[in-house]
């Protein structure tokens, strides 16, 4: 009975959060515009890229606080982590270096972008997973 | 420069090293190698050639590789549940194969 109960547990998955969704999205086009500008110096942009990592650290934050939540809390962990190689990383790198090459950013950019588009893509899914259940549901 | 000879090259050396390493995982790392390599063959090739024409850095390329290591772990995470994968050891060997198999080969 407590195996059957963790395993029921363990499957669960969080509901579809509108809020997650418009963030996501949201933190995709600032960062997008943001790492355009890699190619000049980080010290020129040093507030908007505070309030981009603010803005990904409360995302990162209100996913961790949700139950049953632990594969879209990962992902964005990844994207936000300053030693793994996505949006945290770069925004380290550009920091360190201060100024990036316009052949690094534009791959680099698209590597960031992709992480995001699967992020969204993720969360949207929840959505179709929830349609499906209800409609199983009024199906029987 | 042959960028299948170099693809080539890249999973013969993998197979040699994750083999040493990872024998009883054979299977598992034969695939992990597979998807690695597929997924990243197009990216690889033009990160490839911007380090040959030096439009790229050696530590730029190191970056994107591990990049394409980063966005394949999220594909994992997306795909079968963060629970359900190994993710750790057997990849940042794969990297770590894949840019000294290059940087040896091409620089």
């Amino acid at each position: 009975m407590t195996f059957l109960v963790i395993s029921c547990q363990s499957l669960k998955t969080a509901v579809y959060d509108q809020y997650s969704y418009q963030q996501a999205i949201s933190l995709k086009v600032e960062s997008d515009a943001i790492i355009d500008h890699a190619t000049t110096p980080f010290r020129d942009h040093i507030n908007v890229i505070t309030g981009l990592r603010m803005d990904l650290k409360k995302l990162v934050e209100y996913e961790k606080n949700k139950p049953n939540n632990s594969i879209s809390y990962a992902m964005l962990q990844l994207l936000e982590n300053e030693d793994r190689n996505l949006l945290g990383g770069f925004l380290k790198r550009w920091e360190e270096e201060q100024q990036l090459s316009e052949a690094f950013t534009k791959e680099a950019k698209a590597q960031i972008m992709e992480a995001f588009d699967l992020i969204i893509k993720y969360e949207a899914e929840k959505n179709k997973t929830n349609e499906t259940n209800i409609l199983n549901f009024l199906e029987k | 420069m042959d960028f299948e000879e170099l693809l080539k090259l890249i999973k013969e050396e993998l197979i040699r090293v994750l083999g040493e390493s990872y024998a009883e995982y054979k299977e598992e790392a034969k695939e992990d190698i597979d998807a690695f390599l597929e997924s990243s063959k197009v990216k690889l090739e033009r990160w490839t050639n911007l380090l040959v024409s030096t439009e790229l850095t050696v530590k730029d390329y190191e970056w994107l590789v591990k990049s394409q290591k980063d966005i394949l772990v999220l594909e994992a995470l997306y795909a079968a549940g963060a629970s359900k994968r190994r993710l750790g050891h057997l990849k940042n060997k794969i990297i770590k194969t894949v840019v000294e198999t290059v940087i040896r080969v091409v620089l």
